[in-house]
């Protein structure tokens, strides 16, 4: 059903191989299958006996066997090949396509393609968002000159095979993220007497982000809040995530001051995932919920609404960033909570639009603010700044509200 | 390739990078290859003109501390033109502002570029 591209041949035939690897109708399939079906098709265009995709393991710089046709036997076996090294090797290093009249040992690296009798070869790199990602080679078991035209064909073919299986890594990076980030939200808030919590966490329209809130209570009652953003977003960044998170939990324990709870956890993350950077709210509220010591790591202060006022965005110094440069001490201030009080935290993605200043953001926000139940606030605050199209970044928002009778106990 | 939306171009022999008018999540990977193109150029001053830019998110912000930590590693420094209240405003929150030397104007980071490393920029 599709022709060999021949560069002496008509036209017509060049253009049906390349049609038979850009088909709409390949579009339909799922990734995995389009995959196998373009490894056929790039065989027949080429008539070539072997067509191979392999993908680089980026952890291991080795390159992969994943999906072949008529060289099954190298996905079975797991065929590694480091970068650098032997025909796949080298095409992945130089970001360049590699042709081989003449296959030998001396040439190729793969055992299976010389046990196999493969005469001739030619590769080109897969390429995705700027980095090789893998190699598509073709083989045949006869003596052959591949011409240029027949690696701008392979180029085409190993363009579409790139994004295939960068769909199928991202949608399988989604999955987890989404999974891991389920898992580590609170699955219930904690009940304290004389508070109201609630919460919403919504990820973007690009998937989970590094976004995120912790409530815990400590032994002496303390009731503690966190709310950060890691940068990044997907799989990796909800890892990171999960590790401050519990990293911040155990410093809690160890320490009542919050600057100093921050700037172990600044410390830990500089030493551990010397690449990661978050901003971090962390902020704990007196036994009596009369007061809150806070401190900013990166991260916008909280809005509160004082009961009588209009909310206003509290004024509380910022420290640095999580995971950029040992920090001068950071700045701890102590804020008044009166009964009726309503805390709002949230994450950027909230506030944050195109082309508009962040203090318009601020603004609508303490519009949107009023002393309500803790729930109803977060209703209204999403109902305001969010409305009804999809947020592109991720959100968190966590509301904390003294209660209007709560007395506290002077603690 | 560098991403379109961001420019490298070498001017009195330090090479800037120009941002587009939005630095985020989606372009992010762009700006880092940009910053790493011209961090190859050799080691020393790198500016960053964000003149253009109206909105960065912490993607961006994540890709240009990559960057300072690896000019400061290597004895170079990254330097910020930041005229637009949008954007520093964004790192004045994160408190980067105190971390990476900002300019008001191109022509004061290349000003400062030329005094060679040294006591930071203003910002």
């Amino acid at each position: 059903m599709t022709a060999r591209i021949d560069p002496a041949g008509p036209i017509e035939d060049q253009l049906r191989a390349i049609q038979s690897i850009t088909d709409a109708a390949l579009s339909r399939l799922d990734d995995r299958q389009l995959l196998a079906e373009l490894l056929e098709r790039t065989r027949d265009a080429l008539q070539t006996d072997t067509a191979a995709v392999l993908l680089l393991d980026f952890a291991s710089g080795q390159l992969i066997a994943t999906a072949a046709a008529g060289l099954e036997e190298e996905v079975n076996q797991g065929v590694r090949i480091p970068v650098g090294r032997g025909f796949a090797g080298r095409i992945a290093a130089g970001h360049q396509p590699v042709i081989l009249d003449h296959v030998d040992h001396t040439t190729v690296l793969n055992p299976i393609l010389l046990a196999k009798g493969i005469q001739s070869m030619m590769g080109v790199p897969m390429v995705a968002g700027g980095r090789v990602i893998g190699v598509l080679h073709v083989g045949s078991l006869t003596s052959r000159r591949f011409t240029g035209r027949e690696v701008e064909l392979l180029q085409l073919a190993a363009d579409r095979a790139a994004a295939a299986v960068q769909s199928m890594a991202l949608q399988a990076d989604r999955q987890a993220a989404a999974a891991l980030q389920r898992s580590l939200m609170p699955t219930a808030l904690p009940a304290v007497p004389g508070a109201e919590l609630a919460a919403r966490y919504i990820p973007g329209s690009g998937g989970v982000g590094g976004d995120w809130y912790d409530v815990f209570t400590l032994p002496t009652g303390e009731l503690c809040v966190v709310i950060g953003d890691v940068a990044g977003s997907g799989l990796p960044a909800a890892v990171i995530m999960g590790r401050m998170r519990s990293a911040l939990r155990a410093y809690a324990l160890e320490t009542r001051d919050p600057a100093e709870v921050l700037s172990r956890l600044d410390r830990k993350m500089q030493h551990f995932e010397a690449d990661a950077m978050a901003t971090v709210l962390y902020a704990v509220i007196g036994p009596g919920l009369d007061r809150m010591d806070i401190c900013l790591a990166g991260h916008f202060p909280p809005v509160i609404a004082y009961p009588g006022r209009p909310a206003e965005l509290a004024s509380v110094p910022v420290g640095l960033i999580i995971g950029v440069a040992d920090p001068a001490p950071r700045p701890v201030t102590t804020l008044p909570i009166p009964p009726g009080a309503l805390l709002c935290f949230y994450t950027d993605g909230l506030i944050e639009r195109r082309g508009e200043l962040i203090d318009d953001g601020l603004a609508r926000l303490c519009r949107a603010l009023t002393p309500q139940p803790a729930d109803d606030a977060c209703a209204t605050v999403m109902q305001a700044l969010v409305g009804g199209g999809p947020a592109r970044d991720d959100i968190a928002l966590l509301m904390v509200r003294r209660q209007p009778g709560h007395l506290g106990n002077g603690g | 390739m560098p991403d379109a939306g961001f420019s490298v171009e070498v001017i009195r022999g330090v090479p800037v990078v120009a941002t587009p008018e939005d630095v985020d999540i989606t372009n992010a990977a762009g700006l880092r290859v940009a910053l790493l193109q011209s961090a190859a150029l050799g080691p020393g001053t790198l500016v960053v003109d964000m003149t253009r830019t109206l909105f960065c998110d912490t993607a961006g912000l994540h890709a240009l501390v990559g960057a300072h930590k690896r000019a400061q590693a290597q004895g170079g420094r990254l330097l910020l033109v930041l005229p637009g209240a949008t954007v520093l405003r964004i790192f004045s929150i994160t408190g980067l502002d105190g971390v990476i030397p900002n300019f008001p104007s191109l022509e004061e980071a290349l000003a400062a570029g030329a005094a060679g490393p040294g006591p930071t920029g203003p910002g």
